[in-house]
């Protein structure tokens, strides 16, 4: 086993416990909600924002950005209300990291939420669960009543004269709503479409009050800051990507999950040893190392860290840690036209180039993989990406267009047969078939 | 103030201003579509995309604050490539109907394509197909294809007349501007989406297909008269073989007055001015029929039987009713004619109630008031009002009808329509002279001895006073159709007849007149009633 | 249409929130289990109890996948077409499912029993091929388990 493989886990460390069901007994008799009474009434907020701030903590949910820091810009004194709001809308192909902490550790978030909440001054969060998540719903709700019941929700919570309720609001079906201002406006009860920023949302966010938005793997990762110190968190993966990451792996691998991990691990590390390789002895051809709308890495790539800014440096995103595999049998083409087809079905349509521009991605990469792709078509491609990157509300439309530039960009040659030949190479292989 | 440089030229803005803003007040155009200044703004169309020194990526104009030591590009390749690929993007499904489009040749989708717009598409794929010219309402007709989803119409019905009848529906390509199934779009403002769509999406059922904007010869600014709010408006007119013919009203902006709105009912009521039932001569009674006459044979009677009964009668038994729809110059002509030169006490402009300065009100929170005449303010500033021992409208055809009064001059009222609950109809039998003008041959002109044809507003040179003492100069856009005739030929023809002519002729030698008379436009030059009209009291406020 | 009981329950939902527009999805998912779908009255009648006009509440229930504006079968099959599904052979089996049923996705059985819909990553990409039925998770999905979910819900 490697160094990564020995790793003591920390958010999963559930699984390790026979016939765990998450409930708030359980959660406790594991050390659960011990981060909550050492640290309400007993550290100031100011403190626990500067523990979070050292350690270091980078959010979960895709941009990576510091959660310390995020929170250091909520004004003080505004005047108004401060809300947190918990971004459990992972829709990010690929990604199914959320949905396990949701519905197997839910106190963990809670206890997440609650610490939080006490170091930004909010009295009222918002669990945003995404509305497919039936069961996770489920699940949240009786997490909550059984924190009420037990004084970790409502009035001065352990005495320490701290407030805090807990709604949890489920989606309804649209990946845009996980873009942070896009979730603000569907909890206001309106289409979940982007805001323009600034402002952002920690000076008006929901209901034009200071807010923060944070992912669920980001804060099931507070208790455990405030509990053994962002010393401890630091010392986890490399200095600018601390702390464990839940990593989602699948696609054409042996044992597709999520494993948590310091970011230290390789992109080798993590599919041929963690995920136990490519069945049926076939070769890597491509994976997307930080969910679809990351740019795809090759077996070039393979000894990367999964670290925020060594995948930056190969030219792609930590993003939502959702590694998708795919094996020598794939039809880089049909990727393309698969991932091409989710941005057209996602996009909101209030900005001009994401509204036609995924839909036009779309519709050439489906017409090449059909074999009726021309020669220009691919540099019009490029084109369709650069007008499409950086001009919009919100990056849905640069997360359509980069990925497309990456498969192009490494895999030129594949959609060149493809127009070539008039038809799909791959067609009848085991990989990504044409219907 | 914030001081920048938009493409090298030193802008300083008057207050907090977008960048937009800051570049139009410079001259500078920043081409936009879901930018609208009357409305929220969103930021969505991607189309006024700058460059800022400093700022990694280009920004919008419409939401971005200029800021001190800003250094704007507007025209940069990057700006350019920007908008260019907006517009490719916006004509991937748009059909390209330009030829049968009402809006062609006054688009901005047109203007903006030819002038940033990429010369050809590179799309093959199909064209998306949607629903053509759904009716959305008594006067706006819809084409989905041409619709590149501003906004604009869903925030205008939202913001200003708060009726919020339109949403966009679904998402992403698939997302439509709609109706809520069984709704209309029949608010009292509905026109004003027409006037904003900045495609030929949405467009005017009444002028659909009536003309090309080339062929409007005239743009005519004017002001719409069907209310005291006095809306800035411009008249199209269209040449046609039958002759000159009005086809549109559109708002005008004034910030001081109607903003960039006006109600429908003001934009779609003109087409009177063509109205073949419309009275093109004067009429005459002769026993119970009313036959038509030559005007100047019809003012020789109408002065002849004037001159009989002030000698016989005296000026007291003589009245005039004038409606307050008549410019500033018409009602000062005609006190001066009943007042001055005649000298009957007997005048008033008041027919309704509402017509009272105090009763005049707001009809919504938006532009529409009460009164629903153009210059009933105009009218008591000029005194157009009984004078001492005068009898009021109501008093009028009380002392018609017990036999007092023997003459009754009507200046387009339809008194027995406006006033049921007086006797009209009873009292101007009685009268030895009952003079009418009008356009249309209602009850009240059906009773007269003679029928003058009156003029519409669009005929008609002048100024009115709307309900905030504001003087809006309207202008001709028509000639006056077939005889008819402005008030002051009539009664200068009549004043002529009796041997007291009243010396001026255009509404400039009238307003002239009034300004050197003292009163409330006293001192106001012609030259001063600006596009804006004028409010005296604050000009003369100032040093 | 809307039960006594029912507007209760929404009349404490909205007191929680500080806007009484939040409640829109909650009150959307709540009117469309009661109704079966949103019906143009059961969007008059949400846009009534929220104060909103019927275009607005109608503009935000067309943005999400899961609210419905035409009826639905009395099942409901979720079949994920994202890349990790596809890549794990999740065409054969959508086609599979509108073969055995005689529809496409997005249609409905002519009995009313059960609507296939297409969806996009569920969030079950570990376990992929994956599809929801009426809410639950289905992964590893093979012809065989597939043919047994069929099985009962047309018998349901």
């Amino acid at each position: 086993m490697t160094e990564t493989g020995a790793f003591e886990k920390v958010l999963t460390r559930y699984q390790t416990i026979p016939g765990y069901r998450g409930t708030l007994p359980e959660y406790e008799a594991h050390g659960g909600y011990q981060a909550l009474h050492t640290v309400l009434g007993k550290m100031a907020p100011a403190e626990v924002v500067d523990a979070v701030k050292r350690s270091g903590l980078r959010g979960r949910g895709g941009a990576g950005f510091p959660c310390g820091m995020k929170w250091g810009f909520i004004p003080k004194d505004s005047g108004k209300p401060v809300y947190l709001v918990v971004n459990g809308d992972e829709s990010e192909p690929g990604t199914f990291k959320d949905r396990m902490l949701i519905e197997e550790e839910p106190h963990q978030i809670l206890e997440g939420v609650i610490l939080s909440s006490y170091a930004i001054g909010c009295h009222l969060a918002f669990l945003y669960c995404r509305g497919e998540f039936v069961r996770g719903a489920q699940v949240l709700q009786r997490t909550i009543a059984e924190a009420y019941d037990k004084g970790y929700l409502g009035r001065n919570i352990l005495g320490s004269g701290f407030d805090l309720d807990v709604i949890q609001h489920r989606g309804a079906g649209a990946y845009i709503c996980g873009e942070e201002t896009g979730l603000l406006e569907s909890l206001e009860g309106k289409r979940g479409q982007p805001r323009p920023k600034p402002p952002f949302p920690a000076v008006s966010g929901l209901y034009r009050c200071p807010t923060v938005v944070n992912n669920v793997e980001t804060l099931s990762n507070i208790p455990h800051i405030l509990l053994r110190g962002p010393e401890w968190f630091t010392a986890i993966g490399p200095p600018k990507s601390t702390g464990p990451r839940l990593f989602s792996v699948s696609g054409h691998v042996a044992r597709p999950g999520n494993y948590e991990l310091p970011m230290s691990v390789t992109l080798r590390q993590l599919i041929f040893e963690h995920a136990g390789g490519i069945p049926g002895g076939r070769a890597l051809k491509a994976v997307i190392p930080g969910g679809s709308s990351s740019p795809v890495l090759t077996p070039a790539h393979l000894d990367v860290t999964m670290d925020f800014d060594s995948l930056a440096a190969v030219g792609s995103m930590g993003g939502s840690g959702a590694v998708v595999v795919m094996d020598e049998t794939t039809c880089m083409v049909r990727v393309g036209e698969i991932v091409s087809r989710f941005y057209h079905h996602e996009s909101c349509g209030q900005c001009t180039q994401c509204r036609e521009g995924t839909a036009w991605l779309h519709k050439v990469l489906r017409r090449i993989e059909n074999g009726q792709g021309r020669k220009e078509d691919l540099d019009l491609l490029l084109d369709m990406c650069d007008n499409m990157k950086g001009k919009t509300i919100c990056v849905l439309s640069d997360a359509a267009a980069m990925p497309i530039e990456s498969y192009l960009k490494h895999f030129r040659d594949e959609f060149e047969r493809h127009i070539r030949d008039r038809a799909c190479p791959f067609a009848g292989a085991a990989g990504v078939r044409k219907h | 103030m914030p001081k920048l440089t938009i493409n090298g030229i030193e802008v300083t803005t008057a207050g907090p201003a977008t960048i937009l803003e800051a570049a139009k007040s410079a001259g500078i155009e920043i081409p936009h579509y879901c930018y609208h200044p009357g409305l929220s703004i969103v930021g969505q169309c991607r189309m006024c995309q700058v460059e800022v020194e400093k700022m990694p990526k280009l920004v919008t104009a419409c939401n971005t604050s200029a800021a001190d030591g800003m250094v704007v590009t507007t025209n940069s390749p990057k700006v350019e490539k920007a908008r260019r690929a907006v517009l490719e993007f916006y004509l991937l499904n748009h059909p390209l109907d330009c030829p049968i489009c009402d809006r062609g040749g006054e688009c901005p989708l047109q203007d903006y394509t030819m002038k940033y717009g990429p010369g050809e598409s590179r799309s093959v794929e199909p064209k998306v197909q949607r629903a053509k010219h759904v009716v959305l309402g008594p006067h706006v007709i819809f084409d989905q294809e041409r619709c590149i989803l501003c906004t604009r119409c869903i925030r205008f019905c939202r913001e200003v007349p708060k009726t919020g009848e339109l949403g966009v529906f679904a998402r992403g390509d698939r997302s439509e501007i709609n109706l809520f199934p069984g709704q209309m779009l029949d608010n009292a403002y509905s026109g004003n989406v027409i006037d904003i769509c900045p495609v030929g999406a949405l467009t005017s059922r009444q002028y659909r297909f009536q003309s090309r904007p080339w062929d409007l010869i005239r743009h005519t600014h004017s002001v719409c008269p069907l209310c005291s709010a006095g809306c800035n408006v411009v008249l199209d007119v269209r040449d046609k073989q039958s002759g000159n013919e009005l086809l549109r009203i559109n708002p005008r902006e004034n910030m001081a007055v109607n903003r960039w709105w006006m109600c429908d009912e003001g934009r779609f009521t003109f087409r009177y001015h063509h109205d073949p039932d419309r009275l093109m001569l004067p009429l005459v009674k002769s026993g119970d029929q009313q036959h038509t006459s030559a005007p100047e044979a019809v003012l020789d009677s109408v002065a002849s039987a004037l001159a009989h009964i002030l000698a016989a009668q005296g000026a007291s038994s003589i009245g005039c009713i004038v409606s307050s729809r008549h410019t500033n110059e018409e009602l000062f002509l005609v006190r001066r004619f009943f007042r001055d030169l005649l000298q009957t006490p007997h005048v008033d402009h008041r027919v309704r109630p509402v017509q009272m300065q105090a009763s005049d009100a707001p009809e919504d929170a938006i532009l529409r008031r009460t009164d629903k005449t153009a210059n009933s303010h105009g009218a008591r500033d000029l005194d157009v009002l009984p004078g001492p021992d005068g009898l009021d409208t109501a008093g009028m055809i009380e002392a018609a009808r017990a036999g007092r009064l023997k003459a009754l001059f009507v200046f387009d009222e339809d008194l027995a329509q406006e006033r049921p609950d007086l006797p009209v109809a009873d009292a101007l039998r009685g009268l030895d002279l009952v003079v009418v003008t009008s356009l249309f041959r209602h009850a009240t002109a059906a009773l007269a001895h003679a029928v003058f044809p009156g003029l519409g507003f669009a005929e008609k040179e002048g100024s009115f006073t709307n309900y905030q003492g504001r003087i809006q100069k309207i202008h001709r856009a028509l000639e006056p159709a077939g005889a008819c005739r402005p008030v002051a030929e009539i009664l200068g023809g009549l004043a002529g007849r009796l041997g007291k002519p009243l010396g001026v002729v255009t509404p400039e030698q009238i307003w002239t007149e009034i300004a050197a008379q003292p009163g409330p436009y006293h001192g106001i030059d012609w030259q001063m009633i600006g596009p804006e009209g004028i409010i005296p009291s604050e000009v003369r406020k100032e040093p | 249409m809307i039960a006594e009981e029912t507007r209760h329950r929404f009349d404490a939902l909205v007191a929680r929130y500080p806007e009484k527009r939040s409640a829109m999805i909650p009150i959307l998912h709540a009117v469309q289990a009661e109704v079966g779908y949103l019906s143009p009255a059961a969007v008059e009648w949400i846009a009534q109890y929220l104060d909103l006009m019927p275009a607005d509440v109608m503009s935000v229930a067309s943005f999400y996948d899961m609210l419905h504006l035409e009826p639905v079968g009395k099942h409901l099959i979720y079949a994920c077409q994202n890349l990790t599904c596809t890549l794990l052979g999740a065409e054969p089996l959508i086609r599979h499912i509108e073969t055995r049923l005689g529809i496409r996705a997005g249609e409905t059985t002519p009995d009313g029993k059960i609507t296939l819909k297409r969806m996009e990553c569920l969030a079950a990409c570990g376990d992929g091929p994956a599809m929801q039925v009426d809410g639950e998770y289905h992964g590893r999905m093979t012809l065989e388990k597939l043919d047994r979910i069929l099985e009962t819900l047309q018998h349901d």
